[in-house]
């Protein structure tokens, strides 16, 4: 019981944070379409996001990227410009940094 | 002008050149100074010209603010806050685009009138912004909108003076306003307002303005008879005067004329006849005198000849504007002017000039990014350009690099303008060029004509057609469905009006209308006739909709059925029975019980088709059903679902524990048919840790030694650390890095480790263990600091120099911690324990040496002046003075005089000159006298403070009036609003509330308006007994003592009255008891009480001691005696504090006494006014099963509660914080587990997220990053979970040391920083924590992101960045940190 509990709540250990890059400074003349295929060239993308203020029409000038995977993120990142519409966009990792020290827990190993 | 002959006129002028001369005034004036400072060269007086500099504006304002700090400090202080906002913003818009946007200025005007009156100062900085300040309105508008900020300032009670007639008078010059000089001074007198200099000076250049040399003179001869002086001003004017006249000869001599008078023209001259030559299309005169110009030693500035050019054009003249162009030399300044003259000039049609004018612009391009020319075509759009032209400007512009996508951005224009007519064309030329023309950029048209404008939005839908564009189904269902009565008519309406949509993405966006119409009928034909599959999920929300609208529940079941068993639809796993389940769970849940009721009977048909068609749902999908139609009262229906329940499969999450002797059994026959027996062992021993079974599991590992893996020594090494078993504990460890010398810990074993080897004097090995942690490289969570200070203080107080010493070095060079005042206070502690001042003083400084830092000053210098160490004082402020300021020192040794009682002292010290008000420094010590209850001394702050400068008075009373209230004290109170009165404060709404709740608390009539109504309270009344001379001496002593704290010196009266056996008031005795108590003097209290219960009859401790006496109880573990005094209390109808009720209760949680929670909760019953929310039972009950082992039950109850929909608690509001926390904290691993499938459980079956969200918020909060991640990632709808979330934001970012959980959580949750609320708490934290770093890189994101960012957090920005030394990249907003709040609290409560 001890093991699968451990393995169960307190131990979560997968440790994939998720591949979303966030990007700002979207001119006005691109919306989700563009951006999604801008950054396929990069990898294969989950989800595109970038909000419309119904109230006026125009969206908001930012929006998410999820990939299917790291590597593809880094890609993306590696990239030094990316240019919309003749605008620079803004864009971020959002990835989990590198977290110090080894996080498995000490009672689960020795297997 | 043959009367106007030269010797009349230098006659006329001589007696004011003599006066100029002899310095007729001996001050210069203020503007000339401040000018001197910020331009090349002084001007004493502004010119009529067109462009007004931003240095002028801000003299002005500067002018006007020194007048104001000559006033008393605490007047007007409202209205200084409102103008230095104002002029920030002006000045700002000014200073980067050398304009005022209209909008800004009518902002700035709205909040000015909703001040209520607004000060001379304000009126005076609108009525200067109406002039050439803005370029993008026309002059007649622009004096319109001074007319109309004239008038209703008047209204609001502003009195002008003559400033203000002075500054409308500029007004008008700069936008040539035609006026009548003399109507304008009859209204001055009918004001009773007297004109001065300025005045007449501006009198004569409005004549000058329209030639009218007479009216002029008749001006100048008045001033002369006044002797008032003639400046160069006035000659600029007759220059102009002459020349508008047609007199360009006289206009030439005035230069003559003034040489006579003694005074040399100066640029200002040669500018007006610059000008005037201008206007008359002269170039040859023009370049002539800048020649002459260029040999005097006078210098023209840029702005100056921009307005050569200006004139030049609006005379007609365009050809000559290059020439001067050329003699332009782009000083730093000139951008801002030169947009503000192209802006004017587009104003005027005049849009070639200011073409030519941008174009040569210097701007660099060297990225290719550059947009500079985007204010020019803003205008022009604003402007109603003609289309081609604009096209042309933007090929220009883009050809000069000037804009990188100029049609797009004027596109942009026309839409946000709602310019339909000009974005089609500009679309149409997009297209021409073979730029994409997208969906969206229609969006902003189809919103213009949303108000049922279907001719326009079929000419929308048309012009699409025309470019090529597809509406796509967000097009339809967002922006042109909404226009329609209904959706039906739409197809029909868009064809009458000869537009025929494409058929299959208008009927996808029908489909998800009609299901919101509750047009089933619809859906039903269309999921049939639908070729293409559709997942369920995006229909569900519709479809729930659409069902609840429509009754027929032959269309419910077939539509049903459908989803159930055709292909297109939910064959994807899960499969059909989990996720028509599922629907079904939605469907009820969205139902509210009257719905479900009203509608049983066809619920019930609904159910039973569906059986008939062999639909069926798993058993758990129907447990929560179930539950619903429970909570709705129609267990009627239940039965019937029932029907619909898959029976063979079973929850595959029900697995069976097995017990510590299951094990052990297995792990004996393992052993004895010689097989690998490790896993099990170590299972076991992970049972026997959970069940503290020490003994047992020590045995065990001796038994199975070879067995043994990392894992059991890991868990036992813990185990011991928790019964305090040194020995034994490093024993383990010794084995354990035998074992695997590689192996590494988890973070708060080594944590327990250090403290159980500290504790019990194994320093070298305590140290070792730190080694060991940074060599692993273990990662340190902000718990693991928090109990490295607990492990230093502790030793601290047991008075263990060295091991203080030596741990702090260790843990602070290993770098395992950063050498906070936290951390380092325990180096302080432990000498100010043990009484020796000298070396706490020393350990302080010596911190600072290190670190910088200064722990525990203040109790320090207390010590220090409670025991009259004159040197070592001395040595300390010196100390501090040279560090850190004298400011600081002032203060540190205001605050230790005031704690002491010292309050002569204190005086002289807030006394000193140049002190000011330190709000943070202020509320601190306000905050620590409320949280020990010390009245006098607080008073004692609030009166020596009166005359601090830029003290809030309003926020000292406020401290004061919450600790009254804490002491139930009206009368006091009552003092306090009296005070305030006479010291002409203004009270806060809050401070008012709170002296309302006061007075009503007592039964007091409130003096004034304020609305809530509140529960009446009686207050106690204290009988007070006739007493003798010598009782009042020891009573007072004993009182006087309790109010500076000192709770020895009130003992020791109180024994000395004993042994006199005098007996005290009531009220004596229950200060003395709670300042015992305060002072965790637990004996002494319980002696004293013990006293007074023999010696007065029915002697009993009030609410608050009683409370406090709870809490040292709990502090003692003395439990019982605690719920005793409690049940006591609320006997005598007290009402104890929440604290101290909650401290119980979670003392008996941990302790695993849930009989004795229950109790109390029965106890409190009905009692609001404790203000106990009812999850504090349900947590700590939970709690405390879970310490008995009786996790299942725990669980059971919680989700029992959850998921029946009993309405003891709203499932929002259903939080379990708490509980996971400690669960977490005190690595009830099980129970954890079990929590956390719960609340998966929760949120995936019943669609409940708040535990889900609130464990995964702990495990953020307790820094398991990684398990939150996972936990998230099974759980998605966490992330969506947002007022949950920003609460947790924002309750964490009050915290100090948090700054990495919020990171954390950002890092997981990437979306949330977009919040307002987050991104303000997470600044909030990284500024307590000075994160600098941190604050910058999300500063820089929100920035990028275009983010409007509120002064608050800009505030909080610049101040971390100030005291980091670092430069602030904007200007901080000038004000305090609470005129923002109220700001940022006013902005929320008014709906904008």
């Amino acid at each position: 019981m001890a093991a699968s509990a451990m393995k169960g709540a307190m131990g979560l250990r997968t440790s994939i944070s998720q591949p979303i890059a966030f990007v700002g400074k979207i001119p006005w003349t691109t919306a989700s379409s563009v951006l999604r295929e801008h950054f396929a060239q990069f990898g294969h993308i989950r989800k595109c996001t970038a909000p419309f203020d119904k109230e006026t029409g125009f969206h908001r000038g930012m929006g998410w990227i999820q990939f299917s995977s790291q590597a593809e993120l880094q890609n993306t990142l590696q990239q030094e410009n990316h240019i919309i519409d003749g605008v620079k966009l803004q864009v971020q990792a959002q990835r989990a940094k590198v977290v110090k020290g080894d996080q498995t827990s000490d009672e689960e190993r020795g297997f | 002008m043959p009367q106007w002959g030269r010797p009349s006129m230098a006659a006329l002028l001589r007696p004011a050149g003599w006066l100029l001369r002899a310095g007729a005034a001996p001050r210069l004036p203020l503007s000339l100074r401040l000018l001197a400072g910020c331009s090349r060269r002084p001007r004493a007086v502004p010119r009529a010209g067109v462009l007004l500099s931003q240095t002028r504006l801000y003299a002005i304002a500067a002018e006007k603010k020194n007048v104001l700090q000559e006033e008393p400090p605490f007047a007007s202080r409202r209205n200084a806050s409102q103008f230095d906002w104002a002029l920030m913003r002006l000045d700002n818009s000014v200073r980067r685009t050398g304009r005022i946007p209209k909008t800004l200025l009518q902002k700035v005007f709205e909040s000015t009138c909703r001040t209520g009156s607004p000060g001379s100062n304000q009126a005076l900085l609108l009525l200067r912004s109406c002039g050439s300040l803005l370029p993008e309105l026309n002059l007649t508008e622009r004096t319109e909108f001074a007319h109309r900020i004239w008038e209703k300032l008047q209204k609001l009670g502003t009195v002008y003076d003559v400033s203000h007639y002075n500054a409308l008078l500029k007004v008008y010059l700069q936008n040539e306003h035609k006026f009548s000089p003399t109507d304008f001074l009859a209204k001055m007198e009918e004001a009773n307002v007297q004109p001065n200099r300025v005045t007449y000076q501006r009198l004569i250049s409005a004549y000058c303005n329209v030639g009218d040399i007479e009216g002029a003179s008749k001006i100048l001869g008045f001033m002369k008879t006044k002797d008032l002086p003639v400046t160069e001003a006035v000659f600029s004017a007759l220059v102009t005067g002459h020349a508008r006249a047609g007199d360009m000869e006289n206009a030439e001599n005035i230069l003559t004329v003034m040489k006579e008078a003694g005074i040399e023209p100066g640029p200002d001259t040669y500018l007006a006849l610059l000008n005037a030559y201008a206007e008359k299309g002269d170039i040859d005169h023009v370049k002539q005198t800048l020649e002459k110009v260029e040999k005097s030693d006078l210098y023209l500035m840029d702005r100056d000849l921009l307005q050569v050019i200006f004139s030049f054009s609006k005379a007609g003249y365009p050809q000559y504007v290059s020439e001067i162009l050329e003699k332009i030399t782009y000083e730093r300044r000139y951008i801002p002017d030169a947009m503000n003259l192209i802006l004017l000039l587009v104003t005027e049609k005049l849009e070639d000039t200011a073409l030519q004018i941008l174009l040569a612009c210097p701007i660099s391009k060297e990225d290719n990014l550059t947009n500079f020319g985007s204010f020019f075509l803003k205008h022009c759009v604003t402007m109603d350009m003609p289309v081609e032209k604009l096209i042309d400007y933007c090929k220009k512009l883009k050809e000069a690099q000037m804009h990188t996508s100029p049609l797009q951005f004027t596109l942009h224009c026309a839409l946000s303008a709602k310019k339909a007519d000009l974005a089609m064309a500009l679309m149409k030329a997009l297209k021409e060029e073979g730029f994409p023309v997208r969906t969206h950029y229609f969006w902003p048209l189809l919103v213009g004509h949303q108000k049922k404008n279907i001719q326009g939005i079929v000419k929308v839908l048309k012009g699409m057609q025309e470019l090529g564009v597809d509406p796509d189904q967000e097009t339809y269902i967002n922006y042109v469905f909404p226009s329609f009565d209904s959706v039906k008519s739409v197809r029909a309406v868009l064809q009458e009006n000869g537009y025929l949509p494409e058929s299959n993405t208008f009927s996808e966006a029908e489909l998800r209308s009609e299901a919101v119409n509750g047009n089933l009928d619809y859906i039903l034909s269309f999921l049939e006739s639908n070729k293409s599959p559709f997942p369920l999920s995006s229909l569900r929300g519709s479809l729930i909709l659409g069902f609840k609208r429509s009754m027929d529940i032959n269309l419910w079941s077939k539509i049903t059925e459908l989803l159930y068993k055709d292909g297109r639809y939910c064959q994807e796993p899960p499969g059909p029975t989990e996720a028509v389940g599922y629907f079904l769970y939605n469907l009820i849940d969205s139902m509210s019980d009257s719905e479900v009721q009203a509608k049983e009977e066809r619920l019930r048909q609904y159910f039973h088709q569906l059986k008939e068609m062999n639909v069926k749902i798993p058993e758990n999908i129907y447990k929560g059903v179930r539950n619903l139609l429970d909570s709705y009262h129609v267990p009627e229906l239940i039965k019937d679902v029932n029907l619909l329940v898959e029976r063979e499969k079973i929850d595959p999450r029900k697995t069976v524990q097995s017990t510590s002797a299951d094990l052990e059994s297995t792990l004996e026959r393992l052993k004895a048919q010689n097989q690998p027996a490790g896993d099990i062992l170590k299972q076991l021993i992970l049972v026997l840790c959970s069940e503290e079974n020490m003994q047992k599991a020590l045995e065990l590992k001796e038994k199975y030694e070879s067995d043994m893996v990392i894992g059991g020594y890991a868990a036992l090494i813990n185990l011991c650390c928790r019964h305090d078993n040194a020995e034994e504990s490093l024993n383990l460890k010794q084995e354990f890095d035998r074992l695997d010398s590689s192996a590494v810990l988890d973070t708060s074993k080594y944590v327990g480790l250090v403290k159980v080897l500290a504790k019990h004097g194994k320093l070298q090995d305590a140290i070792n263990v730190l080694k060991e942690m940074k060599e692993k490289d273990v990662l340190i969570k902000d718990a693991t600091v928090l109990s490295f200070f607990h492990i230093l203080n502790g030793a601290a107080l047991r008075g263990e120099i060295e091991t203080v010493k030596q741990l702090h070095e260790a843990i602070v060079t290993l770098g395992l911690a950063k050498p906070s005042t936290n951390i380092s206070a325990p180096l302080v502690t432990v000498y100010l324990e043990k009484g020796d001042l000298t070396a706490a003083l020393e350990a302080a400084i010596d911190c600072y040496v290190k670190y910088k830092i200064l722990p525990r000053i203040h109790d320090v210098l207390c010590k220090l002046i409670e025991k009259g160490e004159t040197d070592l004082i001395q040595k300390a402020m010196d100390f501090v003075s040279q560090e850190q300021g004298e400011m600081t020192m002032l203060y540190d040794l205001f605050f230790a005089f005031l704690q002491t009682g010292n309050y002569k002292e204190a005086k002289k010290i807030i006394e000193t000159p140049g002190i000011r008000a330190r709000p943070t420094r202020l509320q601190w010590f306000c905050e620590r006298c409320i949280a020990s209850n010390q009245v006098e001394t607080l008073e004692k702050l609030v009166e020596l403070t009166q005359k601090l400068f830029e003290c809030d008075r309003d926020q000292m009373y406020y401290s004061l009036l919450k600790l009254y209230k804490i002491n139930g004290d009206w009368q006091k109170a009552d003092a306090v609003w009296n005070k305030m009165q006479e010291e002409n404060v203004i009270p806060r709404e809050k401070t008012l509330q709170l002296l309302a709740q006061i007075l009503r608390n007592s039964n007091q009539e409130v003096p004034f308006d304020v609305p809530e109504l509140w529960y009446e309270e009686a207050a106690d009344s204290l009988s007070s007994m006739p007493v003798s001379p010598t009782e009042t001496n020891t009573e007072k002593d004993v009182l006087k003592a309790c109010q500076i704290k000192k709770s020895k010196d009130a003992y020791n009266s109180f024994l000395k009255a004993q042994r006199l056996n005098i007996v005290f008031n009531n009220e004596t005795y229950i200060s003395l008891i709670k300042l015992l108590l305060s002072k965790d003097s637990f004996t002494e209290a319980m002696q004293v009480k013990d006293f007074a219960e023999t010696h007065i009859k029915g002697f009993t401790l009030n609410d608050a001691a009683n409370s406090l006496l709870i809490t040292a109880q709990v502090r003692r573990d003395y439990l019982k005696d605690a719920v005793a005094v409690l049940k006591t209390a609320l006997n005598q109808e007290q009402v104890p504090s929440r604290l101290a009720v909650t401290r119980l209760i979670q003392a008996l949680a941990l302790k695993g006494d849930v009989q004795s929670i229950e109790a109390i909760q029965k106890m409190v019953h009905g009692l609001d006014s404790i203000g106990l929310s009812n999850m504090v039972f349900i947590n700590n009950i939970a709690l405390a099963q879970i310490k008995n082992n009786k996790v299942d039950v725990a669980v059971e109850n919680i989700e029992n509660m959850l998921t029946s929909g009993t309405p003891t608690v709203e499932p929002q509001f259903f939080g379990l914080s708490y509980l996971f926390r400690k669960v977490i904290e005190e690595q009830l691993d099980p129970a954890a587990e079990k929590l956390s499938i719960m609340a998966e459980r929760l949120a995936n079956q019943f669609a409940v997220y708040k535990p889900v969200t609130d464990f995964f918020l702990q495990l953020v909060n307790t820094g398991k990053t990684e398990d939150a991640r996972a936990l998230l990632q099974r759980c998605s709808a966490i992330a969506e979970q947002t007022p949950v979330l920003l609460v947790f934001c924002i309750r964490t970012s009050q915290k100090p040391g948090k700054a990495p959980v919020l990171k954390s959580l950002l890092e997981l949750i990437p979306e949330l920083i977009d919040k307002e609320e987050a991104y303000t708490s997470v600044m909030k934290s990284y500024a307590l924590d000075k994160d600098v770093a941190s604050a910058k890189a999300l500063y820089e994101h929100l920035t990028a992101q275009n983010v409007p960012l509120n002064d608050m957090f800009l505030k909080r920005y610049a101040v971390l960045l100030k005291d980091a030394g670092e430069p602030v990249p904007f200007t901080e907003p000038p004000e305090t940190f609470k005129f923002y709040a109220n700001q940022l609290k006013e902005s929320r409560e008014k709906p904008s």
